[in-house]
């Protein structure tokens, strides 16, 4: 065994024994564990970011999650057993096929939730162009827009007022809608990016141009995301508003 | 002439009236062209001459052609009609004045004074003697002399006025004499309207009217309970209750409202010299859904002259406005979700939802940078809990949070259910045994029994109907047993499931759906069940993978239908929808006057939901004190409806219990076959509107004297003049035709003018 390998091994083990016990034993199919779509193009450029933000998310909040993410193939059966999809691509991906564009939109219509992030921080050419293109033919009907400050997604569990991911191209999310609910979420900051750690402990990547700020943003958004895909508009409710605006205040 | 006493002018001429127009207009047009030939004749006596005879010879022509005659007719004055109306309303009980005799007593004293004065009026009218309330019936006058009893229930002096004018074999009533106390309880309630004067005047007759009672007694009276027919749960109604105080000083009157013996609302009114009428509003919140009878009541003083009027009672249905459904997730899940995105999608649905987002182990920083919020558990256990229809325990443990000690609201939580409230609990790694539910007093309640740290079963579950599964509202997901058999069959398996026991038989739970991949005890773990525990109910789904019904079985049949048929028939369930109660009851009239029968239609749906026809029905009155008044007993009608007529023993608030055996339709009654039962209210009326103002209205009667032409006096003044209308004259007898047109004279003279006129012409050049 190579000295890094062994040390590697450690830290994760050390790791391991800060999880918090929950004293109770979770079946893998009540966790969330979200589902990596495989594509055509380079379909897992940060292999350890959703590892990392399901960490996050059990750690920050009750939340109880899978150790990793599951890689789906959108044609392949058992799509539906990962309501939330993460959609990531560094460069260009080539068109799906249509019975995996069908699969997907069935998923979405159903209530599947679809988070894309270009880790590329491309902006009208690379995974930009292709995944709009592909979210264009996805839900013709829904157009991707902006979403609103005042959404729901930014206070679902962090009162978040800007962005996070390892670049900050955009100073927004966009998103695709089916009956009042945000069905697909893109954005193109590389949340992935913020989020990828390596089993030494240290973060992959940078932030920039915020740094370690961003890259707390970046989780803070993340779970804030999954809350979005777990509880919808849960935070909408009337009884959340006063607490909210004192807050913000 | 003999026997003749009257004459008039009348044509024998066949001719139809077109015919003797036609001839009027040849003799005008014979002038008007004697007249225009003559235009050029200088000589104005000449041509007034000629004119002359032309026109006496037109209407001699006429003359003859109308064959003119004198008719003889033998003509008589017929005898108009008197009607005395005396009031026989059981207002006429109250005295003339308080603590004198009756006005029953001084009506008959009055008829008695003034009889001969009445009858003295025969020869010129016919008297007829009445008694009137809410009909007219015909009265002998020496039976109103002795006086009868006021038994009436209802005043309605415009329709005795009417049917009096009406009756008579058609002969013309003249007059009418009222005794009466005025206290109208019908068309002229309000007093004389446009409508009802209007009314009063087309009799045509004048109306003498003599007011019995001029003080009021001492009463105090719920005149009026204004109230729709239906409130919302949960929504404040208030009832507007219309007071008549008379004879009473400076006092605070207590009013209370009771919904079947408890008080659910206080008032009161301070009384003040002067005033007699007052309104009270009495709100408040009712917080079950269903009929109910519900009574106004003031305390009765001394000295009072009716008691009865002192309460009212009313029926008010209480139906949801929105079903409001609490859910309460340990943590967000996929279940959570998929749940909270159906019950939000159903505009019928007000949805409350708490969701542990974290717990006492977990680090997410400030909490200013959070959005949550404390756990309202005092509120939603405590003070709310009542104002839900369901609540929903979606995988949520009670014992992690210390601070909360949600322990101590589980009672309350299984008195919510016993009461009547629904409540589910999902399955899940907090939930059933793994929370421990087992050993608190929300087992009490629970459809399974939760051994503790029994586990959770995972791998492929496959969900079983059960036999009772097959025919309950929960599970069916088709119409058939098989095909809804083949319904559930076709859904993905679950992958955990709760380990859990059915409980045993005399609970009240029923298993629905098991597991049979997952074996507790040797046998299929049930995976739904429900209970009926007092009048609520209970839901278990030992399962927090429910969502792969939806979700999940989109991916294989194309449709989430199953899943969404599924929950909703649950809450429907659970909430008791009407469309799912077996039997259903329903009063003919929410309230009944005393002594009539209340009508009750029972209508039973079989286990396939369809008409319960030929189904055994039975129906009960109970009274406050829960005894059994009135039983009957009926076969429900191809339509599944049975009609039973019960009658209450007087007055008060009844609740109505319809019970049937919706299985026992066709074929032998099994003897296990399930009893399903029905409620509803209805309210006898302790007193009708006769007791509810005691006072008597002599105003009313002046006005309806005066608008008729009539005389107005009170019966200790005595009979005032009683006007009539001049007598009707008719034809009776012979009637004879003289001809007068026969006569000789008239054609010789009809032959001379016309014999001057051709002589006068010739001479004066015109022929």
């Amino acid at each position: 065994m190579r000295r890094r390998h062994f040390l590697e091994l450690l830290a994760m083990g050390a790791a391991g024994l800060a999880l918090p016990s929950r004293g109770r034993a979770v079946p893998a199919s009540s966790q969330l564990i979200i589902g990596q779509v495989q594509h055509g193009g380079r379909w897992n450029p940060r292999p350890s970011a959703l590892r990392r933000l399901q960490w996050e998310l059990a750690q920050r909040t009750s939340i109880e999650t899978g150790a990793d993410a599951v890689p789906v193939r959108l044609g392949q059966p058992g799509l539906h057993r990962s309501p939330m999809l993460y959609l990531v691509g560094d460069g260009a991906l080539p068109p799906f096929p249509e019975p995996e564009r069908a699969a997907l939109r069935r998923h979405l219509q159903y209530g599947g939730f679809l988070l894309v992030d270009a880790a590329d921080g491309s902006d009208g050419s690379g995974f930009d162009a292709s995944v709009r293109r592909e979210l264009a033919a996805l839900l013709p009907g829904s157009p991707l827009l902006r979403v609103a400050r005042e959404h729901v997604l930014y206070k679902s569990f962090y009162l978040l007022d800007h962005q996070g991911g390892r670049l900050a191209v955009k100073p927004w999310l966009e998103a695709q809608v089916i009956d009042g609910r945000l069905a697909v979420l893109y954005s193109q900051n590389d949340l992935g990016g913020a989020w990828a750690r390596g089993p030494l402990g240290d973060w992959e990547y940078a932030c920039t141009p915020g740094g370690e700020a961003q890259r707390e943003t970046a989780f803070r958004l993340g779970v804030n995301i999954a809350m979005y895909a777990l509880c919808t508009d849960y935070k909408d409710d009337a009884v959340h508003l006063p607490f909210i605006l004192r807050r913000r205040s | 002439m003999e026997g003749y006493n009257a004459w008039r002018l009348t044509s024998l001429a066949p001719w139809p009236r077109w015919a003797l127009a036609v001839l009027v207009l040849a003799a005008v047009a014979a002038v008007a062209l004697a007249w225009r030939g003559l235009r050029g004749e200088p000589r104005p006596g000449r041509r007034a001459a000629l004119l002359a005879l032309r026109a006496a010879s037109a209407v001699l022509t006429l003359f003859l052609l109308v064959e003119p005659a004198l008719r003889l007719l033998q003509t008589s004055r017929v005898k108009s009609r008197l009607a005395v109306l005396v009031d026989a309303s059981r207002s006429m009980r109250f005295p003339v004045e308080p603590g004198g005799r009756t006005r029953a007593e001084a009506a008959a004293a009055f008829v008695g004074r003034h009889r001969g004065e009445l009858e003295a009026l025969g020869d010129r009218v016919s008297l007829e003697w009445h008694t009137f309330e809410r009909d007219l019936a015909p009265a002998d006058p020496a039976a109103l002399v002795r006086g009868a009893p006021p038994r009436g229930g209802r005043t309605d002096l415009l329709g005795a006025l009417k049917a009096a004018a009406g009756g008579g074999t058609g002969r013309k009533l003249a007059g009418a004499v009222v005794l009466s106390d005025g206290a109208d309880n019908a068309a002229l309630a309000e007093g004389l309207t446009p409508a009802t004067r209007a009314e009063l005047r087309a009799l045509g007759m004048p109306v003498t009217a003599i007011a019995v009672g001029t003080g009021s007694p001492k009463d105090l009276a719920l005149e009026r309970v204004a109230v729709d027919d239906f409130a919302f749960v949960r929504n404040t109604v208030t009832v507007e209750v219309g007071l008549t105080v008379r004879g009473f000083g400076r006092e605070e009157v207590p009013i209370v409202l009771r919904r079947e013996g408890a008080v659910v609302a206080r008032g009161a009114v301070r009384l003040e010299p002067g005033q007699e009428r007052y309104t009270v509003p009495l709100s408040f919140v009712p917080d079950t859904t269903g009929t109910f009878v519900f009574t106004v009541a003031a305390p009765v003083f001394p000295g009072e002259a009716v008691a009865e009027n002192n309460s009212r009672s009313f029926v008010l249905r209480v139906i949801r406005d929105r079903v409001r459904v609490l859910l309460v997730a340990g943590r967000p899940s996929w279940d959570e979700r998929f749940l909270r995105t159906l019950l939000k999608q159903d505009p019928n649905i007000d949805l409350i939802s708490f969701y542990i987002l974290r717990t006492a182990t977990d680090q997410p920083g400030s909490q200013d940078e959070l959005s949550l919020i404390p756990f309202p558990v005092a509120e939603i256990f405590g003070e709310q809990l009542r104002t839900f229809d369901a609540v929903l325990f979606v995988n949520f443990a009670y014992q992690p949070y210390r601070s909360l000690d949600i322990e101590r609201f589980l009672p309350a939580l299984r008195d919510y259910v016993r009461n009547g409230g629904g409540f589910a609990m999902l399955g899940g790694e907090q939930s059933f045994g793994e929370a421990r539910y087992g050993s608190t007093a929300l087992a009490e309640v629970l459809p399974l029994e939760s051994p503790e740290a029994a586990g959770i079963a995972t791998g492929a579950a496959r969900p079983r109907l059960t036999p009772e599964g097959l025919r309950h509202p929960v599970t069916s997901l088709a119409a058939g047993d098989a095909p809804n058999e083949a319904a559930w069959a076709a859904l993905p398996p679950l992958p955990a499931v709760n380990r859990t026991r059915a409980l045993p038989p005399g609970s009240g739970a029923r298993v629905l759906l098991d597991a049979p991949a997952v074996p507790v005890d040797g046998r299929a773990a049930p995976l739904v069940a429900v209970r009926e525990v007092g009048s609520g109910r209970a839901l278990a789904v030992a399962t927090d993978a429910s969502w792969h019904w939806g979700f999940v079985a989109a991916e294989d049949l194309g449709s989430s239908r199953a899943y969404q048929h599924f929950w909703n028939n649950a809450l429907r369930w659970l909430v008791r929808d009407p469309s799912l109660t077996p039997v259903q009851v329903e009063p003919d009239r929410p309230a009944v006057e005393p002594g009539e029968p209340v009508g009750l239609s029972i209508s039973v749906r079989a286990p396939d939901y369809g008409p319960g026809a030929g189904a055994p029905v039975q129906g009960e009155l109970v009274g406050e004190d829960g005894q059994v008044v009135a039983r009957g007993e009926a076969v429900a009608g191809p339509d599944g409806t049975a009609h039973l007529e019960l009658t209450p023993p007087g007055p008060g608030a009844y609740k109505v219990v319809a019970t049937a055996r919706p299985r026992c339709g066709s074929g032998p009654c099994p003897p296990d076959a399930p009893i399903e039962r029905a409620t509803g209210a209805v309210a006898v009326r302790a007193s009708g509107p006769e007791d509810a103002d005691a006072a008597p209205r002599p105003e009313l009667l002046r006005a309806v004297a005066q608008a008729t032409g009539g005389t107005f006096s009170s019966a200790e003044a005595g009979l005032p003049e009683v006007r009539l209308t001049d007598p009707e004259v008719v034809e009776v007898g012979r009637r004879k035709d003289l001809p007068i047109w026969d006569r000789g004279w008239f054609l010789a003279a009809l032959v001379g003018t016309l014999a001057a006129e051709w002589v006068l012409r010739r001479r004066w050049g015109y022929w």
